[in-house]
């Protein structure tokens, strides 16, 4: 059998998130496909319930993706976002799941590296840390 | 009633067919449920296109439509109006960016991109199956006055560029300067009160000793800096020292400039009144650099307690210690100091190299310059955040970069950092006609994608009260909190922070995202 490919959810906003792995596309950038994008208006949207049932249904590593912390269109959305990651990271940790799991990051719309560069970090953690076992599941 | 999809697959010329199978995912999308109608067009963007694409909506009476096309910004606004003339909610209309998400990005990889194409649509058609038609509201403005803070020079040309596009201006001046700008000016007067959002805002305005109701449909403020409110020990006794931005200015004009020139840190170098500013010592560099390539016989001297070579901005440093341009350090125990009776010598003591130096100067120029005091009051009055430096803070550049957060209200010039007369005044037509722009709509729309609170579900916590940066949850009459759609932006912050889950943002619904999650991740790609 080939080799088992990662699965990667990222949450992006639609704002300069989105426009961050739109501009990476545009320019010729190539990255990885294991990466499944679902749009929210603001990265201030994502819950921890969404980034564990994530987990849940058979992804390997989540990310939420919003503006820059000072240039947020919501102004705090991004910053809000951090804080929950920051939350379900600890709770993965509590649950003996690595937190490198989940992380948070931010783009500008202007940078067309920093999307390839977040996919490529994502799926380098997926491939070292491989599916999640069975027992570690809730 | 069942729910009646149409699929369309765009080809975006010939780019997303040289990928992508399009008869499998056309053939994919036939066989899934709820699916009436599958059309393949060449390119979406273009208008003629849609006339058969809609046609299609009307005969069939379909309700909802999945569009495969690229990004969302490109293709929206001219394609959701005519879905919606052609009857179908334009909340209902789900668009998949499947040329920068998978076709570009994935070009070498074509079976990988079809499976997360696959993938992609199926995600499509689980959300457009929970997705609720919404509608968008209009609220006439009462009003068409633009309200600006502040008759300096950023205020003025405000005022001006706002007239001049007609929109109605008044303009609140602190002291009792007369002025000529368009519209009115009410003298003596400050903002102590704001109700309401963009459109529809109800100040108080102390005037004298009165305070007065106004209506305003757009806010500028243009307080300007606190130059002229120049607090600390080395302004009081240097009473002609001048800001960085004017000695930049003169190097630019090629004004004379009387020499030694001397640049320091801060107006209050022990720090008491105001901090040093972050952009100071790279403006500084810039300057002082310029300076002595026009003038290479100036003595200049750059006195700081910090110096915070990083980045590209060490490359100038050591560019201006080459032209020899003296970098002085000082600590809190020997800050540079003037002697009001002596006010040509800056004495200071050189912390590296421990002397006391007497460093005789033409001119002095001050590198951080505090922000207008009054900048507090109005970002707490009309609850706009504030930047650590105590300027007014600006919304994200996505919002233009004269914009605060909330929509309708505006910033421009020294009120949101120190800059020279003419980029203040370009700043304020800027604002101006931002504002006209925004009051010549006549009606704010709102609506659409915007948070619901059940109510039963509430305890009336705060906590989206708190967490909304536009001030949109209430607690309403029955103690519950309601949501000012008027001024909900559609963010959804305040949904997952909510401790009793008595917050949804519409469309964007917990299990309407986790549907989509679970459907991408079912692929195998
Ligand atoms: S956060 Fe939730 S429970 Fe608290 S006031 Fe708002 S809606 Fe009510
Ligand atoms: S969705 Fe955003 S703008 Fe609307 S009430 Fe919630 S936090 Fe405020």
């Amino acid at each position: 059998m080939a080799e088992r490919r990662p699965k990667i959810i990222g949450f992006c906003c639609e704002r300069h998130g989105m426009d961050s792995a739109v501009l990476a596309a545009r320019t010729g950038k190539q990255f990885d496909a294991s990466v499944r994008l679902v749009q929210v208006p603001c990265a201030g949207r994502v819950d921890g319930i969404h980034i564990l049932q994530a987990l849940e249904d058979g992804a390997d590593a989540v990310f939420v993706l919003g503006c820059l912390e000072k240039n947020c269109y919501y102004d705090t959305g991004s910053i809000e976002a951090r804080k929950r990651v920051e939350y379900v990271r600890q709770m993965l940790a509590e649950m003996g799941i690595e937190k490198e799991r989940v992380e948070m990051f931010n783009a500008a719309s202007t940078n067309a590296w920093a999307f390839p560069e977040i996919v490529a970090k994502m799926v380098e953690v997926a491939k070292k840390l491989g599916p999640i076992e069975e027992g570690e599941r809730r | 009633m069942k729910a009646k999809i149409q699929v369309v697959l765009c080809k975006c010329c010939t780019e997303i067919p040289s990928v992508l199978r399009l008869e499998s995912l056309s053939k994919l999308a036939s066989e899934s449920n709820n699916v009436m109608s599958v059309m393949t067009v060449d390119a979406i963007c273009d208008g003629k296109q849609l006339a058969p694409v809609m046609n299609d909506v009307k005969q069939k009476e379909l309700d909802r439509a999945v569009v495969l096309a690229c990004h969302k910004k490109d293709v929206s606004p001219t394609l959701l109006r005519a879905y919606r003339r052609a009857g179908v909610n334009e909340f209902m209309v789900e668009l998949v960016n499947i040329r920068e998400e998978v076709v570009l990005p994935h070009a070498n990889e074509p079976e990988r991109a079809q499976a997360k194409a696959e993938a992609k649509l199926r995600a499509a058609l689980a959300r457009s199956l929970m997705l609720q038609p919404l509608e968008r509201q209009t609220e006439e403005m009462k009003t068409r006055n633009v309200v600006i803070i502040g008759a300096g020079v950023a205020g003025q040309a405000a005022a001006k560029e706002a007239a001049k596009a007609g929109a109605h201006t008044v303009v609140l001046e602190k002291s009792g300067k007369t002025l000529k700008v368009p519209g009115v000016v009410m003298q003596h007067s400050t903002l102590v009160g704001a109700e309401g959002y963009g459109g529809n805002l109800k100040l108080k305005i102390r005037a004298g000793e009165k305070v007065e109701s106004l209506d305003a449909a757009a806010l500028v403020i243009a307080t300007g800096g606190g130059w002229t409110q120049l607090k600390g020990s080395l302004a009081k006794a240097v009473k002609d020292a001048v800001p960085l931005y004017k000695l930049n200015e003169q190097v630019q004009v090629d004004a004379p400039i009387k020499g030694p020139v001397v640049v320091v840190d801060s107006p209050d170098p022990s720090g008491k009144t105001m901090a040093v500013q972050d952009f100071a010592w790279d403006e500084t560099l810039e300057t002082v650099v310029e300076l002595k390539k026009k003038h290479p016989e100036t003595e200049i001297w750059v006195v700081f307690q910090e110096m915070r070579a990083f980045g590209l901005s060490e490359l100038v440093y050591k560019e201006a210690a080459d032209a020899g341009i003296k970098f002085i350090r000082y600590d809190k125990g020997g800050v540079p100091k003037a002697d009001p009776k002596n006010p040509g010598v800056l004495s200071v003591r050189d912390f590296s190299q421990g002397e006391q130096l007497n460093i005789r100067f033409g001119t002095l120029a001050f590198a951080s310059i505090p922000a207008n005091p009054d900048n507090r009051l109005i970002a707490e009055v009309l609850r706009i955040p504030m930047a650590a430096d105590g300027g007014i803070r600006r919304g994200s550049i996505q919002r233009w970069p004269v914009s605060t957060p909330r929509p309708g209200v505006f910033v421009c010039g020294s009120a949101l950092f120190p800059k020279s007369r003419e980029a203040a005044e370009a700043e304020g037509e800027a604002a101006g006609a931002m504002a006209s722009a925004f009051v010549k709509r006549g009606t704010i729309e709102f609506g659409g994608v915007v948070a619901e609170v059940e109510q039963e579900k509430c305890s009336a916590c705060l906590t989206c009260v708190r967490t909304c940066p536009y001030e949109a949850p209430f607690i309403g009459a029955a103690g519950k909190a309601e949501i000012r759609i008027q001024a909900c932006q559609g963010c959804g912050m305040c949904v997952g922070i909510c401790p009793s889950k008595a917050i949804e943002l519409r469309n964007y619904t917990d299990d309407q995202i986790m549907i989509e999650t679970r459907t991408l991740l079912g692929g195998d790609f």
